[in-house]
């Protein structure tokens, strides 16, 4: 949890800052709205997480949540070129095939031992282009479609606004359930062993295969509940909705301790991990410095052509912090070695003759 | 005399966390000298040939080139004074061709320009010493491990090898393409360049060697001149030690009740079928050279690579090995040889390593049986006396030994009918050796079959009831314990044996 603490204190440092230098940032408005884009990504960073502990990778992510919300408002928008169907059966219908791609994906991994990286990559520009071929390339629109609340509506008002959106309380029944499923089940053990040591986890007799499998279709899923999310939230579906949400994800784990390598990582690190990443998103908007030079008062704001470079740099930063403190660790417990080593010589032979 | 040495080692001493791998070990070579140097696995030689070939610094000791103290602190420290090593694994990039692999690490460039040109005429001149007619463009991944060889040591070649070191360079060969190889070797021998062969097939030390050094124990036992090699006297240095006394003491042979019986098992990967029975409560040993198949035979029997043909009894009914789960599910229970690769996950805790196989059926159902993970895990800890400062500890910062008895623990924990242990002292310290004989011996007391892979002489003939000796993926014969001495198991896995103790008991 060292990992995970670090990044939380990061968190409200930054947050800290953000308010001493924009007074905008504690508003009601601002801090709802930050707190319902955390969730959604936070959603499908959770999904990506179980995968990457495996030692696997989802590239597909951000595709499956434009499909979704794309099949959601082809089948189920009263709007023009759309299907009119009730909205429960357009929901299930997306699920249904968000789920089923994670499983194809996760058999042609698992059984087929193909790289994850090609056939999420491989699954990325089929689903996106699906989504394509359905809106032709152009939009289709929620219109007056009851999803378009989902994303506004919630519990508890103050003023105008809901104090827990939907979208927020659907990523607090992620976080539970998927907090139960890694830390607490016997499957989320399985996922930990395969991405520590997939030997070592087939010699104990694990279903590998099964439990990769799985974290696929749960990326999938987890995928397709953004996707529903993000549907509400945007209101006008093109087929580019969710592009290079995958990377928001990946990046979100990473930050919040998920190690690429396998093995390592945890449901409160994504957590974390997802609301830095908004923060950061939310702090080049608001972010103001105010300095007089000759007596006259200039304000001085990032563009928002910056939220790259700084996404970028902070991810960096916070593997190479983490790095550098793996490597002074690693340093201390060699030398601890040395030490014992060294006050334990081996005591001299026996003569021959004794 | 002392004089024309090339090179001369004195006093050379290694040592690793809880062993002495070599204790002062001198060793001198002559300009066109073929020097043997045998021992059995672990006896340290591969230890010399990485100080030797700069790998690793040893502790004391000294190096002398041409009477000159070197010192060699890496890989090109020694290559600069032409000492070459011929790994017995060959360490060739197969998407680049001969000439690419010959010239790998030193390419002939002007500016940073490959000059293909002299790569392609220089590597016809070293092909045709070598005896290869394969053109210089040839992919290296379409060669036999054969002409690999020769491509290897055209490298080395290229390279104005004085000291050439090949380890163990026909594993992996045909006969004919072995005996090509002595003949360039002879061609070497010939042209000055002094060559030290790690090898354990007798036939090839004596048709080569000038000279034999043993090594045992990390210790230099011995050596013999080309006009005193014998099989006899290289056999009984090799292994001439007395059986130490941490070993249990002898059970009685006993009539065990068969459980497990193996019957024409096709391992993938073999040439012919094997078969072998246990008895319950009794230890079997497996006794062979490294690559004579003993742990294949263990992994198809554990599932890891299911075997291709055959049947396997145990109990009187058909178990058939798919996978790991289907033999755990029967009670048999593997140990691997690679404890850090197959065995551990070594970032994750003792006690969550132990409840691995079976914390499925901890209850409660639908949540991890953690309370019962601690219990299960403490009692292992405590029975074997594992040494660590709780079962939370990552199992990555323990000894080897105490790594060895959480693998061990792992399957205790379950009651085992049929343990498999792959080398289950390699890499550890003399004192857990010894608390490890003391639990298989209290295992085999309850009445579990151990089949033990190990390729320590002194462990198979202290421990099993009987020993099965392996060679080139065959079973050579099966020794009852009052039969088996450390010749007779030493020549029938180099191959030397008798017709008549091949047929087995």
């Amino acid at each position: 949890m060292r990992r995970e603490l670090g990044i939380f204190f990061a968190v409200l440092v930054m947050c800290g800052f953000l308010f001493w230098c924009n007074h905008d940032f504690g508003k009601a408005a601002n801090i709802l709205n930050v707190s319902r884009q955390a969730a959604m990504l936070g959603i499908f960073a959770i999904g990506s997480s179980f995968v990457i502990i495996t030692g696997g990778i989802d590239l597909s992510v951000g595709a499956i949540i434009g499909l979704t919300g794309v099949l959601i408002a082809k089948i189920s928008s009263p709007s023009e070129h759309c299907l009119h169907h009730p909205l429960w059966v357009g929901i299930s219908i997306a699920m249904a095939v968000a789920l089923s791609i994670g499983l194809i994906q996760g058999l042609l991994i698992s059984k087929l031992k193909l790289q994850p990286f090609i056939v999420t990559l491989a699954g990325m520009l089929l689903v996106r282009g699906l989504a394509q071929i359905i809106t032709h390339g152009g939009t289709l629109g929620l219109g007056t479609s009851p999803l378009i609340n989902l994303s506004t509506e919630g519990l508890f008002h103050y003023g105008y606004h809901a104090i827990l959106a939907y979208p927020v309380l659907i990523f607090i029944g992620v976080i539970l359930l998927a907090g139960y499923l890694l830390h607490g089940t016997v499957f989320g053990r399985y996922v930990f062993a395969i991405g520590g040591n997939r030997d070592a986890a087939q010699y104990s007799g694990i279903p590998v295969d099964r439990v990769e499998t799985l974290t696929y279709v749960i990326s999938a899923g987890l995928a397709g509940v953004a996707g529903i999310c993000y549907a509400s939230y945007i209101g006008q579906m093109t087929y580019n909705v969710g592009n290079g949400y995958e990377l928001n994800a990946i990046a979100a784990a990473v930050i919040g301790g998920v190690s690429l390598r396998g093995g390592e990582g945890s449901v409160p690190g994504a957590i974390i991990g997802s609301i830095m990443m908004e923060v950061i998103q939310n702090g080049i908007i608001l972010f103001k410095w105010v300095y007089y030079t000759a007596g006259q008062r200039h304000v001085f704001r990032l563009s928002s052509n910056w939220t790259y470079f700084i996404t970028g740099a902070v991810i960096l930063l916070a593997v190479l912090i983490d790095q550098l403190a793996n490597i002074l660790n690693k340093r201390k417990r060699l030398k601890r070695q040395a030490h014992i080593a060294a006050s334990k010589q081996p005591p001299p032979a026996p003569l021959a003759s004794s | 005399m002392a004089n024309d040495y090339i090179l001369r080692m004195q006093g050379v001493t290694k040592r690793f966390p809880g062993v002495t791998a070599l204790e002062n070990v001198d060793l001198e070579l002559r300009a066109g000298e073929v020097l043997a140097l045998m021992g059995e696995n672990g006896a340290g030689k591969s230890t010399l040939m990485k100080i030797l070939g700069g790998a690793q610094p040893p502790d004391e000791g000294s190096l002398h080139i041409d009477g000159h103290p070197v010192e060699f602190r890496h890989v090109s420290d020694s290559r600069r004074h032409g000492i070459v090593l011929v790994h017995q694994e060959l360490m060739m990039a197969s998407n680049l061709d001969v000439a690419g692999n010959i010239f790998l690490g030193s390419e002939p460039s002007r500016g940073g320009v490959l000059r293909r040109g002299v790569m392609r005429a220089n590597s016809e001149s070293l092909l045709r010493r070598v005896g290869l007619t394969c053109s210089p463009a040839t992919l290296v991944g379409s060669l036999t491990p054969g002409q690999m060889q020769m491509v290897e040591i055209a490298k080395a070649l290229s390279l104005k090898a004085r000291i050439l070191i090949l380890d163990e360079p026909t594993s992996s060969l045909t006969l004919t393409e072995s005996e090509q190889l002595f003949k360039i070797i002879d061609d070497l021998r010939r042209d000055g360049i002094a060559i030290i062969y790690i090898s354990h097939r007798m036939e090839e030390v004596m048709r080569l060697a000038d000279r034999v050094i043993v090594l045992r124990d990390g210790k230099r036992v011995g050596e013999l001149q080309r006009d005193q090699i014998t099989q006899d006297k290289i056999v009984s240095m090799m292994v001439g030690r007395e059986l130490t006394n941490w070993y249990p003491p002898l059970r009685p042979r006993q009539d065990y009740p068969t459980i497990l019986r193996v019957e024409n098992l096709i391992v993938p990967g073999s040439p012919c079928a094997v078969s072998f029975d246990a008895g319950a409560g009794e230890i079997i040993g497996f006794s062979g050279l490294v690559g004579s198949g003993r742990t294949e035979l263990m992994q198809a029997i554990f599932g890891v690579t299911p075997p291709l043909g055959g049947t396997i009894h145990v109990d009187g009914a058909i178990f058939n090995p798919t996978c790991p789960r289907a033999a755990i599910n029967h009670g048999i229970y593997l140990a691997p040889e690679d404890r850090k690769h197959n065995g551990l996950v070594l970032a994750m805790s003792i006690a969550q390593n132990i409840s691995m196989p079976d914390i499925h059926n901890y209850r409660p159902r639908f949540w991890l049986g953690r309370r019962r993970e601690t219990v299960v895990a403490r009692k292992q800890l405590e029975s074997l006396r594992i040494k660590a400062s709780g079962v939370g500890q990552r199992v990555g910062s323990l000894s080897g030994g105490n790594q060895q008895k959480v693998v061990l623990g792992k399957w205790l924990a379950m009651r085992p009918r049929i343990l498999i242990l792959d080398e289950p002292t390699r890499g550890v310290d003399v004192g857990a050796k010894a608390e490890i004989y003391r639990e298989m011996m209290l295992l085999a007391q309850q009445g579990i079959t151990i089949l033990m892979v190990s390729s320590e002489m002194e462990e198979v003939l202290g421990m099993s009831d009987r020993i099965v000796v392996m060679r080139e993926r065959r079973i050579e014969g099966i020794l009852p314990r009052s039969q088996a001495t450390q010749e007779r198991i030493a020549s029938l896995m180099t191959g030397a044996g008798n017709l008549d103790i091949r047929t087995g008991v």
